[in-house]
């Protein structure tokens, strides 16, 4: 700790770093109805009558009893309790800096004098002069960060060349798990309520470690233009919120929406948490906070995955494979054949190859003992190499995550099912699927969420709910010499299915693992073994439930999507019967708003051939 | 800057936590808290050196009393594997950032990238250094370096 001590009073030291708002002489009695106090006190409108409730959950985020529920007993107490005098970390000046900052200019108050040693360690400590929004890209393999995660960097004054941002400090708002709680409770808890939300500080480079280096998730760095008394108001705001409990919500009070809330008090009038109506994704509020001239730079910093597959890719093939040979154990680094290459190729081939072992050892838990001594090996060849640049960092992509399509789907389109004709409309708020454009998106990753499909038939005026999709997720990562991931998928939700004289609305859950492969720079093949459950009364035995194979192609290119391929399902409860398919789905982009599509499909069930096709548009927004 | 490595030093991984570090105590405070979602953190990484145990506790580091040093030392045990892989190739952010840690001024950068880069198979004997072990050679290195030793001087 720097020695430092600031002799001025902490009320006089905020009022000079905040003189940015007019202070319009306000009464007390509208005072509270200010849309600035009602972010600081966290109020939302009530759904019934015209009062507001707090989203805070900790009493102690309220010096009025009343203060939860009203807006203006909250004001009042704290209005009343930094006029006090006293002294100490525990009065309410140094509890509440950002609300006693605001109301003094508001009211122009002749304040006490209160040092606040606590507070005023800590924002020496961050020494904040500007703000970065983190976004770390979506990460299908858990539920806990499929939407993408978000955060602050804290970073300090770039006064030479000497800072690093990799020390700077950084503010994230967390579901406060217990250790012990699996993935599927986490994820219950989380989309139901249940868990503490949290506000942790750490070190930047600790979240490199986590969301780069052991989750593989490239990260978005988008410096916010601003200016340090809304720097300084948005610390202040973190302390007042700091150790408070807010509930955690996956889909609305999440991550992403508690960092909002700060933006939006350190720059009153941006209103960003206006744009949330039931979900928060965080490439979302990504766009928002674009969207609304907050951003000065962007910065990319891509995941170690991504920097060992560039890398890997840099090789060429016979390089490739001695890489895949030293990593495998067959060459050393001391053998002939990598001695032979030229001290520059030397060094490529070891840096690619140590940061292979790692990327290893952190995703496929390659054995420690195996794992260590050759990357030591490795390192201590390369040491030896002087003057041979490190390897070229991966380019930023063309398209940011944030620059890909809006997450929410509204199509129409019109098609026939045996000869029914149908008009279908359907909606999606979230997220994304394999045909839809890639831009912005993982490759052959798919997470859908809420998708209601509708039908109008046309011959018998019969409107049917033909698909409500609960969650589906896909993935479909390329497996080659280097990385052998699992293609995967998971479903569930209420579907027509054909009982062999009608078409039943059914609750089902599905799943399925394989592999894919690549094919060309856009063009998969996948083979997926799947399986199907499903459960209704119109069933013969009430459920039945099918083992199956999809095997298919899938292009993913920025004009144009095409997924094909043959499904098969052997029902084997109810009645047993095969279900065999074949399909072709193509979508058209046109840009980033629009997408033209049109599939068939043809099937045979229950012995008898049906054909059903569809055609229409798909508007992002 | 100096402030900047106080707030890394003392901003521990718990919610606001403030710990004092000093002859490793206040380093395994520092270490030892987390607040955050376990799904989130508690994936731990398997590293190549040191075995991923609390290396500072073996080296003679703990009692160190040049604040740089202590600085370097704990973040070399968050991030050992990263320091080793750039000082082999003799350049990186995690090397620049020991050189920040330490205080090394911009005209002394390069020398200190080439010393560490030469002594790499001093500093990481084998697989099993420790994280304190290597701050320990560290410093022995640079205090033989004419340019650089002042950086270590306890």
């Amino acid at each position: 700790m720097g020695p430092s001590f600031f002799p001025g009073p902490a009320v006089f030291w905020l009022a000079l770093s905040l003189p940015v708002y007019a202070a319009d002489a306000h009464t007390t009695d509208s005072l509270h109805l200010e849309p600035a106090w009602l972010t600081l006190g966290h109020y939302q409108p009530d759904t019934f009558g015209d009062g507001h409730t707090s989203q805070a959950d900790d009493p102690d985020f309220f010096l009025s009893d009343q203060g939860k529920h009203s807006p203006k007993a909250e004001l009042d107490a704290t209005l009343a309790a930094i006029q006090r005098p006293g002294s100490g970390d525990h009065h309410a000046q140094c509890r509440f800096p950002a609300r006693t900052t605001w109301l003094d200019q508001q009211l122009d108050l002749d304040l006490p004098t209160v040092p606040c040693p606590a507070y005023r360690d800590w924002t020496e400590t961050l020494n904040t002069e500007t703000v970065t929004l983190v976004f770390a890209a979506s990460y299908l393999n858990s539920p806990s960060s499929m939407f993408g995660h978000t955060f602050l960097r804290l970073d300090p004054p770039q006064e030479d060349e000497e800072t690093n941002l990799l020390l700077a400090n950084t503010i994230s708002y967390a579901a406060d798990a217990a250790a012990h709680d699996s993935e599927i409770l986490f994820a219950y808890k989380g989309i139901f309520g249940g868990y503490p939300g949290i506000t942790t500080v750490q070190p930047y480079y600790e979240k490199i470690r986590l969301y780069s280096d052991i989750e593989h998730r490239d990260l978005w760095e988008y410096r916010l233009n601003l200016s340090q008394p809304e720097v300084d108001l948005l610390l202040a705001h973190a302390w007042e919120i700091r150790d408070h409990n807010f509930d955690y919500y996956f889909f609305d009070e999440n991550c992403a929406y508690r960092l909002l809330a700060l933006i939006d008090v350190a720059r009153p009038g941006t209103d960003l948490l206006a744009e949330v109506s039931t979900h928060a994704i965080p490439s979302d509020t990504v766009r928002w906070v674009v969207d609304k001239n907050l951003v000065s730079e962007v910065y990319y910093r891509p995941s170690a995955a991504t920097s060992v597959a560039y890398s890997l890719d840099s090789l060429t093939e016979e390089q490739q494979t001695l890489a895949a040979a030293m990593a495998n154990g067959y060459v050393a680094p001391s053998d002939p054949e990598l001695q032979q290459l030229s001290a520059r190729q030397r060094a490529s081939v070891l840096d690619a190859t140590y940061d292979y072992v790692r990327y290893q050892s952190e995703a496929d838990g390659w054995p420690r003992e195996l794992a260590a001594p050759l990357s030591h090996d490795l390192l201590v060849a390369r040491s030896g190499i002087e003057a041979a640049p490190a390897p070229e960092t991966p380019p930023q992509p063309a398209i940011r995550d944030d620059q890909g399509h809006d997450t929410f789907r509204a199509s129409v389109s019109a098609g026939q099912l045996a000869h029914r004709e149908f008009t279908q409309l359907t909606l999606r708020p979230a997220y994304h699927d394999v045909l839809d454009p890639p831009a912005g998106y993982r490759p052959g990753a798919q997470l859908q969420f809420l998708r209601l499909d509708a039908r109008y038939y046309t011959d018998n005026d019969e409107l049917q709910l033909e698909q409500l999709i609960g969650v589906e997720i896909r993935s479909l990562s390329p497996r080659d010499q280097f990385f052998s991931p699992l293609s995967w998928q998971v479903g569930f939700g209420g579907r027509r299915t054909d009982t062999g004289d009608r078409r039943v609305l059914t609750p089902y859950l599905e799943g399925g693992a394989g592999g894919s492969w690549l094919l060309g720079q856009q063009l998969q093949a996948f083979a997926i073994a799947t399986a199907d459950l499903e459960i209704d009364d119109d069933l013969h035995r009430g459920y039945d439930a099918a083992p199956g194979a999809d095997l298919g192609l899938l292009h993913q290119g920025t004009r144009f999507s095409l997924l094909a391929g043959a499904k098969t399902k052997a029902w084997i409860v109810s009645n047993q019967h095969r279900q065999d398919q074949v399909y072709i789905k193509g979508n058209w982009h046109l840009g980033r708003d629009f997408s033209l599509f049109a599939e068939f499909t043809r099937e045979d069930h229950y012995d008898r051939y049906q054909s059903t096709w569809q055609a229409g548009i798909h508007a992002y927004f | 800057m100096k402030k900047l490595i106080a707030g890394v030093m003392l901003l521990g991984a718990s919610s606001m936590a403030f710990a004092q570090p000093g002859c490793g105590v206040g380093a395994m405070i520092w270490k030892g808290q987390s607040g955050i979602a376990p799904h989130v953190l508690a994936a731990t990484t398997n590293g190549t050196f040191g075995n991923q145990t609390f290396g500072m506790t073996t080296g003679t580091l703990g009692c160190q009393t040049n604040e740089a040093v202590q600085s370097m030392a704990l973040y070399m045990d968050s991030n050992i594997d990263k320091v080793a892989r750039d000082m082999s190739r003799g350049t990186g952010e995690n090397l620049d950032t020991l050189a920040v840690l330490l205080g090394v001024d911009a005209a002394d950068r390069d020398t200190f990238r080439q010393v560490l880069q030469d002594n790499f198979a001093s500093i990481f004997p084998s697989s099993d250094t420790t994280s304190g072990e290597a701050v320990d050679a560290i410093v022995a290195v640079l205090e033989k370096n004419e340019s650089l030793s002042k950086y270590v001087a306890a």
